[in-house]
């Protein structure tokens, strides 16, 4: 019984690694505040979750585990504030959101939603 | 002669004093402000037919001009279009009398579904009364034009920012050039509003901003809203829950300082923690449906995060980020803020901005969109809010509330903004 809760605990803390990590590198790749503030919320959200988690399972049924529920509760809410924050500062300073045709070099052709290439792995001159 | 002799310099200053806009709410120095208006509007219209208002002399000749217009009149109106001399001595002339716009700002709040009417009601009596007051102020209809109107019902004011841009397009709409504040003034969006509105109003520079020199009464505590007695005994219940969980085991000494402290927090939050009253058939109800609405926020943002996940780890997915406006069926500040936090929350979608019911949201990825157009969250949130029933309401796609954002067309201050900012 121990051992199941010790591989649980395991299991979420690298869960949590796994998307702090996704969290980081999209905040790495992705081109412009917008989309970085998209994945700068994972960390927050499953990253810390999970870990949190994990806690709350070494901690057990003590009412301490509680105060991680809590925690995880306080972090769902200011979070999302935080990144609509950051978001709306964004758009009130009139920053434009990159969008796919940016990337293709072809600013205006309309049509390039679906033929331009992956996500660009340095285009970090949109924002600086 | 003399109004001519003034036309120059009314050049300056087109059609100031001439409209007046004032924001009217449930203040009590609404019947002073009132007064003043009406007694300034008059006095500027006089002065400003016979004179320049910046003249210092205009007080010798108001009285000149109250006789004279009768005879000018014909010559002149043709032109009262332009913004010139021509359009003095028209405004003294019985078809343009001077004119005072009431409008009645509607605070968000007001807008359950269930029960629209009654504050409706209320601002159209309001306005009711403002009007009887301004004409009798005003010594007769004939003397002065009362307009009353309400703004703002179909926005989502929260901020003093909002309130003062509905009120500036509300005195552009109207040709007014003067805005006057009640000193009292408060449209219920709950924040101390009249500094920040004033401020706010005066970065509009066509705008001229006074606030009426009416006695005030004895001013509020600065955090305004309203307590009561069920407001304060929800949240010392509340507090003292959340110290009985803090402190752990339930022990003698922690009954007592909880006791205490609730009673304390209590006592001096209940009038901004709260912004209505809990009743105790709703309000139950809405926490038990919203601890039915995290599992499945929880199971939503779980998914999300997988499909971002994908996408920034696979070099062959590609991003195409999109802005969207949407339009929920979610009224008042609670579930409006839920459900942009829920939207946030939910990797791929990002809330930008909140403009009455309208959200501004950046999407990631085409999936993402389609999810929201969906509206599963906001059904999710109508059901915390409204209950079961209220869940059965078409995607946002299919009730045409939802609408992809053209990539330039958004208002950002032209196509240099993305470089550098």
């Amino acid at each position: 019984m121990n051992e199941f809760r010790a591989i649980a605990i395991v299991a979420c803390v690298l869960i949590g690694l796994f998307f702090t990590l996704v969290s980081t590198v999209g905040v790495l790749r992705l081109p412009d505040i917008y989309t970085r503030a998209h994945t700068a919320s994972q960390a927050d959200t499953l990253g810390a979750g999970f870990a949190l988690a994990g806690v709350a399972l070494a901690i057990g049924t003590d009412a301490t585990a509680v105060k991680a529920v809590l925690l995880l509760f306080f972090m769902f809410v200011t979070n999302p504030t935080a990144a609509h924050a950051i978001a709306r500062a964004a758009h009130e300073d009139g920053i434009v959101p990159w969008a796919t045709e940016d990337g293709a070099e072809g600013a205006h052709s309309g049509a390039g939603a679906e033929d331009s290439g992956t996500v660009p792995a340095d285009s970090g001159g949109d924002v600086q | 002669m003399r109004q001519n002799a003034g036309d120059d310099d009314r050049g300056n200053a087109p059609a100031a004093g001439r409209s007046v806009l004032v924001p009217v709410g449930p203040s009590s120095t609404l019947r002073e402000t009132i007064e003043y208006v009406v007694d300034s509007a008059l006095d500027s219209h006089e002065t400003g037919t016979a004179d320049a208002p910046t003249d210092g002399a205009s007080e010798d000749r108001s009285a000149d001009a109250s006789g004279a217009p009768d005879g000018r009149s014909e010559a002149v109106s043709a032109g009262s279009d332009e913004a010139d001399g021509t359009a003095d001595v028209d405004s003294a002339h019985h078809d343009s009398r001077p004119v005072v716009h009431f409008v009645y700002v509607h605070a968000p709040d007001e807008f359950d579904p269930a029960d629209e009417t009654p504050e409706l009601d209320d601002a159209e009596e309001l306005l009711d009364r403002v009007r009887v007051w301004a004409e009798e102020d005003a010594g007769g209809e004939d003397r002065i034009e009362i307009r009353t109107d309400t703004v703002g019902k179909d926005q989502y004011l929260f901020s003093p920012a909002d309130v003062a841009a509905t009120l500036i397009d509300a005195a552009r709409a109207r040709g007014a050039g003067r805005i006057v504040l009640d000193p009292e003034y408060d449209p219920g969006i709950g924040a101390p509003l009249l500094r920040p509105l004033a401020y706010e109003l005066s970065r509009d520079a066509t705008l001229s901003i006074e606030e009426a020199p009416v006695q005030q009464r004895v001013r509020r505590a600065p955090l305004v809203g309203r307590s009561s007695a069920r407001r304060i005994g929800a949240l010392t219940g509340l507090s003292f829950l959340f110290y009985q969980v803090l402190a752990g085991a339930v022990s003698p000494f922690d009954l007592v300082t909880g006791s205490i402290t609730a009673i304390v927090v209590a006592g001096t939050l209940s009038r901004i923690s709260l912004s209505r009253d809990p009743t105790p058939t709703q309000t139950p109800m809405r926490l038990v449906r919203f601890l039915v609405y995290v599992p499945y926020l929880l199971w939503e943002i779980v998914v999300a995060n997988l499909v971002v996940a994908a996408v920034i780890l696979d070099p062959r997915k590609e991003i195409d980020p999109t802005m969207v406006r949407i339009e929920p069926a979610v009224y008042g500040a609670l579930p409006i803020t839920s459900l942009a936090n829920s939207i946030t929350l939910t990797p791929g979608t990002l809330t930008v901005r909140v403009q009455g019911r309208e959200l501004l949201i950046h999407t990631l990825l085409p999936s993402a969109r389609e999810d929201l157009f969906d509206g599963s969250l906001e059904r999710g949130v109508r059901f915390v809010f409204y209950g079961r029933r209220a869940m059965r309401i078409d995607s946002l796609s299919d009730r045409d509330v939802a609408e992809i954002v053209p990539s330039q067309g958004n208002d950002a201050s032209g196509s240099n903004g993305g470089d550098g900012s």
